[in-house]
């Protein structure tokens, strides 16, 4: 690259756009367009990463994009990341194998505030890969079960194949007493569970809403609706934690593309109380 | 507060010595417009300019800037670069340097941006003060002064003598030549030092003399006249704006406004205090390095708060004009202090369909003021 004579490399200041190389250990195929990806950090050393954060992947050549993170905290240097191909770097990640290399920088963004949740029973609701950070939590919440009362997972997606980690919601739902209920978008032929969108779910689900925490996680156009049944359900704005999605550029509260008025969502989010952002125009 | 007399011939001896040790970034007049520009001598300095088409922004946050290199491979390696020479930047307004001191402040929130920070720590500031055109507004939002911020300010010491009385609104580029300063500058300035370091500068290239109590006076004259000067102004106290633009989210006058706005995202690129930017890679053909860069980007500009699965937050040109007004008024003030709009014009004379960020404001005080 041509730069400017008087380049100087400034070693006082490390630059927060460095990120730090990393390899892939293992690709699994999760649907026609996610892949789940096992990330070893290559300095050894663990992302130090909690539920609901995000890093910014970067292959070299086709730029950087957020991704939340999948897998819960680790003490050794390994994470995984499920990626759905919609732009050039996500195709990108697709086309890459076992052993190939890219580049990690972060973790960034709020958690889920895990503490908050121990001793509630937890309310679980994914849309489509809304399912990929939430994996990230249910499992830090499955390391330590018994700190928690009931767990229900409602979990919609447009069609059968769309279902992500589906040997993992069985195991979870015999294994660790998650009452789990999928429904899809629209009737399907090779379909015979609930259909009709996440929301039509919570109408009949019993909970205690005195001691309930939901987590909600999926589209943006999910959210307005499911906020509206929790609310049915007479469930605090205080006990509602959301995961919002936006575009970012640099994940350092910087470029000001993902900002919802005076709130950067890469350092404030992406997890929030929708108590906090209830009145927040244009977040929900 | 100490002030030193510049004479005319000094102040090119001045800029003459600091061009030796320093790339020096001025104001220069070309093909017509107001600019800023690397200067080579002191004789392509215009003092006596409007507000440049584009800010000194462009010197500390490049419209263009490498990040990092990368070299792909065997060996995959990453390199950040960080571009900083010692610079001065010469003739800053007032506005200008408030937009630097806000800038200053969003690139050391959270992770330290160090691009910026150290181009900054290179940088010195030489103000000026300044008489307005008919677009500027800078007394409506605080800014038409300034007390820090700068290394040394120069304070023209004869100060608008007036051939006759003309009214604000008859003032327009070409009369701003009947005002005797800076063009004239027999009179020299007086230079207000702001740090010990653009004092040394001074001490180092040029002759100066104490100022004295009767020339002081007259840099308090000057201003009073300046503020008679203003054809553009808001019709509410500063410090009244955000409240009046968070009551005013679901004010018609976006839709009207959106509907003539193209949406091409000029004002964002004349703004002094807009900073987004997009973050893109460059590959060579050999498809083994790189760069990755970072360019100003527009929050006007329809894919700006759009996700990769489609989602657009601010899918209509009155919302992320909403979107830019209320960054200038309500949502930056909130993260940073102050509102980050420093009254300078330029979008508004930029702006390809005349939207005027002081009349479109002016509309939403009324509205404000018809509820209450």
């Amino acid at each position: 690259m041509s730069l400017s004579k008087n380049q100087i490399n400034v070693p006082d200041i490390p630059s927060p756009y460095l990120s730090r190389l990393a390899k892939i250990e293992r690709v699994s195929r999760l649907t026609e367009k996610e892949r789940l990806f096992k990330i070893a950090l290559e300095d050894k050393k663990p992302l130090g990463h909690a539920p609901g954060q995000f890093v910014m992947l970067c292959i070299p050549g086709y730029g950087e994009a957020p991704i939340s993170i999948s897998s819960p905290p680790d003490r050794n240097n390994m994470f995984e990341i499920c990626v759905r191909a919609v732009g050039n770097l996500t195709n990108a990640l697709h086309n890459l194998m076992k052993g190939d290399r890219l580049w990690i920088r972060g973790p960034y963004g709020k958690t889920f505030p895990i503490e908050n949740l121990k001793h509630k029973d937890l309310l679980f609701i994914a849309g489509g890969i809304g399912l990929v950070p939430m994996r990230s939590l249910i499992k830090a919440v499955l390391a330590e079960r018994p700190s928690y009362g009931r767990i229900n997972l409602l979990y919609g997606v447009k069609n059968p194949e769309e279902i992500l980690f589906k040997d993992e919601l069985s195991q979870w739902q015999q294994g660790s007493n998650i009452n789990t209920i999928i429904t899809i978008d629209k009737p399907h032929p090779a379909w015979k569970g609930h259909t009709g969108v996440v929301t039509t779910l919570l109408p009949p689900l019993k909970i205690d809403e005195t001691r309930t925490v939901a987590i909600v996680v999926g589209p943006p156009v999910m959210y307005k609706y499911v906020i509206m049944s929790l609310g049915d359900k007479r469930i605090a704005g205080h006990d509602i934690y959301l995961s919002l999605e936006r575009r970012m550029k640099c994940g350092l509260g910087k470029c000001g593309h993902c900002q919802i008025n005076s709130v950067y969502v890469c350092q404030e989010g992406p997890v929030f109380r929708l108590s906090d952002i209830r009145y927040l125009r244009e977040a929900i | 507060m100490e002030y030193r007399f510049l004479s005319k011939k000094e102040i090119a001896s001045f800029v003459t010595g600091l061009l030796k040790d320093f790339k020096v970034y001025g104001p220069v007049k070309k093909d017509g417009f107001s600019l800023y520009a690397e200067i080579a001598s002191p004789k392509d300095l215009n003092l006596l300019h409007t507000p440049t088409h584009l800010s000194p922004k462009q010197y500390l946050f490049p419209p263009k800037e490498t990040l990092l290199t990368f070299k792909n491979g065997e060996n995959p390696a990453m390199e950040p670069v960080v571009e900083a020479n010692n610079q001065v930047l010469f003739g800053v307004h007032p506005c200008d340097i408030h937009a630097i001191r806000l800038l200053d402040r969003v690139f050391s929130y959270g992770p330290s941006d160090v691009n910026y920070i150290k181009r900054r720590e290179k940088t010195l500031i030489a103000g000026i003060d300044c008489i307005p055109d008919k677009y500027c507004f800078c007394k409506s939002v605080n800014t038409m002064n300034v007390d820090s911020g700068f290394d040394i300010f120069l304070h023209p010491l004869r100060g608008l003598n007036r051939k006759n009385n003309r009214t604000t609104n008859q003032l327009d580029n070409l009369d701003r030549q009947t005002f005797n300063w800076g063009h004239d500058m027999n009179a020299g300035f007086l230079v207000e030092i702001g740090t010990q370091r653009g004092k040394d500068l001074l001490h180092k290239y040029t002759k100066t003399r104490k100022a004295t109590a009767k020339e002081i006076k007259k840099i308090a004259e000057f201003k009073d006249k300046k503020a008679e000067l203003f054809a553009a102004s808001i019709n509410v106290e500063a410090s009244s704006l955000p409240l009046i633009y968070s009551g005013s989210y679901n004010s018609p006058v976006w839709e009207k406004v959106g509907k003539i706005c193209y949406g091409c995202g000029s004002c964002n690129n004349v703004c002094p205090t807009c900073y987004c930017f997009d973050v893109r890679d460059n590959i060579q053909a050999n498809l083994t390095e790189g760069e990755r860069y970072r360019v100003w980007d527009a929050c006007l500009l329809e894919d700006f708060a759009k996700v990769a699965g489609g989602h657009n937050f601010r899918k209509t040109r009155a919302e992320r004009l909403r979107h830019r007004f209320n960054r200038k008024f309500q949502y930056q003030v909130d993260k940073f202090g102050g509102l980050f709009c420093v009254g300078c014009g330029r979008c508004n004379r930029t702006c390809l369909v005349n939207i005027n960020i002081v009349e479109v404001t002016n509309e939403l005080i009324e509205e404000s003021n018809k509820r209450s």
